[in-house]
């Protein structure tokens, strides 16, 4: 009981430092692998996201640019229409019936951007008009697009309600020289201006409109406000061309919004859009690299999980071979040392045995056949004389045979007959064969030639086999030991009746350190051993079995060393 | 007929002198001494002592040192050697030395009287031989 215990709190003893080794080596391991691997998962992270932001600047800069030059290209186009028809008549051409309409006909083919036309003298007065408000005799004589009109040559005016309440874009070219200039106007229609510039309008939150030099909103805004309104830009603060910036709006929300100057017209387009816009991208993607991260993770820990638990069996296995080598040497050194004491007990026997035998020899030599017969108990004298030479005898036996297993450390090559290799063998383990009540039978040929061998390796190996075979076999179990001439060979069998071995258990009998007794009963090392000596020794080592019908090894000895 | 002349070596008493007497009534002209010198001594006397009986462990000379003397002194007196402390080394060297053979006690005497007669035929052997006839 005790030593179930401590061998169980050994065994804990052993299995902590490896648990600690095991958990250190996993730390060291898993941190050398997994600190690199969530380094470059960061960097690549912020990389894109900082690219991702420089494209998102980028793009929206191109956007506002394009757009300002495409609502430019634009109105330069109609300017030029205009200045072309104006090169082209006269205001009395003009004053002419139908024919205003007829050129506003003209302008609008193709594009219906033009509202109305009309010709207006130096006065100020409209001399004619086409168009579908009553204008007709309207003096703008005191309007500031007329007099910018007749001292510029050309205006383009902001959007205004004027006369007929409705926003709108003027467009005046001065015509004629002095002294009697006049002035040909158009009216583009503000909702032309407007679709160009919600071209720019992108995704779910992207705004744009054109805002005048005072910030009132030209074009209607997507969201909040309306043509005329004040939008609450400062163009006087955004600098000249394009300009790409971060903004907080009134609502507090993160605004990426781009500015381009028209600079003819002196309109500014703003181009904006919630900065979190780009961000569902953003979040797949991290989402994709967490993914791929905890995946990889989730690999290399069961893998490393995998390996440290396979090293650290590895170093329990070399634990358990080394301690059980130490132990099949610490067994190796006990026999030695027995074998010693052994033989000084049996040199210190010797002496006296072999006086007492030459007293009693000397007793028996003086008693002639006269004093046996005559001397009252004479031959009981003999008799018992002669017992004590016959015990001296077998004395002298047993201090023989532990001279002889003391001289089984040395390595000697010499004659030896087998089958009194296998008697002795047996005699040792005679007594525990007896208490175990198992049956040791010999059949043993008498004719097989000696051979020569190393005596002592050889019983070592007939005492493993024998040992083995007793451990097998259950009570009132039976081994046979047989020996036989095989042509160039001798053969000693030795056959039990135990429970036998399957054929996975026997491809392994020999292996060092295979064993199939309880832990603490056998090193494993016997067999394999014996397979070795038996080598080494020129012959070999087999074994047969099957489940249920015992056990059969045979030992070759070569006769061509035989004398 | 001449009784052969064999001496024995050994510091037990008990040992040595029934044997002594049990040779003697073999009728053999037995003596027995318990150490080397006195071994050499008795030879020297006796030059024509046929068989020693020696013992290894002696005090004193030891029974390799006094082997090495008598096969020095004198070559054709055969050395048996009868000892409790066998070792496989000192029978090495005794045989090697020139001793007829090796005996471990206890052993009974009709194998010490075999050994005898066999190294008594040796002796012989070599003397009839002149081997060491000077």
């Amino acid at each position: 009981m005790n030593t179930i215990e401590s061998g169980k709190e050994e065994g804990k003893r052993a299995a902590a430092p490896r648990a600690r080794f095991f958990k250190k080596t996993m730390l060291i391991s898993v941190a050398a692998a997994l600190i690199p691997l969530y380094a470059l998962g960061a960097s690549i992270y912020f990389y894109f996201l900082s690219s991702y932001q420089k494209k998102t600047l980028e793009d929206t800069r191109k956007l506002a640019e394009s757009r300002a030059n495409a609502i430019h290209i634009y109105l330069t186009e109609r300017t030029t229409l205009l200045k072309v028809l104006a090169g082209q008549t006269t205001l009395l051409e003009c004053a002419r019936p139908g024919a205003l309409d007829e050129k506003l006909e003209l302008l609008n083919e193709g594009t219906r951007s033009f509202i109305d036309l009309g010709a207006i003298d130096r006065e100020g007065s409209q001399a004619a008009y086409s168009g579908p408000y009553p204008l007709a005799g309207r003096n703008y004589r005191d309007a500031p697009w007329f007099q910018d009109t007749l001292c510029q040559g050309v205006h383009v005016s902001d959007v205004f309600l004027g006369y007929r309440g409705v926003p709108h874009i003027v467009i005046a070219i001065r015509q004629g020289k002095d002294p009697s200039p006049w002035v040909l106007r158009a009216t583009l229609d503000s909702e032309v201006l407007s679709g160009l510039v919600r071209f720019a309008q992108m995704g779910e939150t992207g705004d744009a409109y054109l805002v005048n030099t005072e910030g009132v909103f030209q074009t209607p805004p997507r969201f909040e406000g309306a043509v005329l309104k004040e939008s609450g830009i400062l163009p006087k603060r955004v600098p000249p061309g394009v300009s790409v910036t971060y903004r907080w709006n009134a609502a507090g929300e993160k605004r990426l919004t781009a500015y381009a100057w028209l600079p003819k017209e002196k309109w500014l387009l703003v181009v904006d859009q919630d900065a979190r816009e780009g961000l569902p991208l953003l979040a797949t993607a991290r989402t994709i690299e967490l993914s791929i991260l905890t995946l990889g993770s989730l690999v290399i820990v069961l893998t490393l999980f995998v390996l440290n638990r396979m090293v650290i069996r590895q170093l329990g296995d070399a634990e358990r071979d080394r301690a059980a080598l130490d132990s099949e040497l610490a067994h190796s050194s006990r026999l030695a040392a027995l074998g010693r004491m052994a033989a000084g007990v049996a040199h210190e026997i010797n002496n006296p045995l072999a006086a007492i035998g030459e007293i009693a020899g000397l007793m028996d030599d003086l008693m002639d056949e006269d004093f046996v017969e005559k001397a009252p108990s004479g031959p009981m004298y003999k008799e018992e004389i002669g017992k004590i030479i016959s015990l001296v005898e077998r004395a002298g036996e047993i201090t023989r045979r532990m001279l002889g297993f003391a001289r089984r450390m040395e390595p000697k090559m010499e004659v030896v007959d087998p089958n009194l290799v296998v008697k002795e063998t047996v005699s040792f383990l005679e007594k525990e064969a007896y208490y175990r009540q198992i049956e040791i039978t010999l059949d043993l040929d008498p004719a097989i030639p000696r051979i020569r061998t190393d005596r002592s390796q050889l019983q070592q190996v007939f005492l493993n086999i024998l040992n083995n075979a007793i451990d097998a076999v259950q009570e009132n179990g039976h081994v046979l030991v047989s020996s036989r001439a095989e042509g160039q060979t001798v053969a000693v069998v030795f056959k039990d009746d135990g429970p036998g071995m399957d054929a996975a258990t026997l491809s392994r009998v020999f292996d060092p350190f295979f064993t199939t007794k309880q832990p603490g009963q056998g090193t494993g090392l016997g067999l394999s051993i014996s397979h070795s000596i038996m080598e080494k020794l020129g012959g070999g080592l087999s074994a047969s079995s099957e489940p249920g019908q015992g056990a059969v090894f045979t030992v070759r000895l070569p006769v061509s060393h035989s004398l | 007929m001449e009784q052969a002349r064999i001496l024995a070596v050994d510091d037990e008493t008990m040992f040595l002198e029934p044997l002594v007497q049990r040779l003697k009534i073999r009728n053999y002209d037995a003596r027995g001494v318990r150490t080397g010198e006195d071994a050499l001594a008795y030879l020297e006397e006796n030059p024509d002592t046929e068989v020693v009986l020696l013992d290894m462990k002696l005090p004193g000379m030891s029974g390799i040192q006094t082997l090495e003397a008598i096969k020095k002194r004198s070559p054709l007196t055969e050395v048996i050697i009868l000892t409790g402390h066998a070792s496989l080394e000192a029978g090495k060297k005794g045989l090697r030395l020139g001793a007829y053979d090796f005996l471990l006690k206890p052993v009974k005497l009709a194998e010490i009287l075999e050994k005898i007669e066999g190294a008594r035929a040796r002796r012989n052997s070599r003397y009839q031989d002149g081997i060491y006839m000077k």
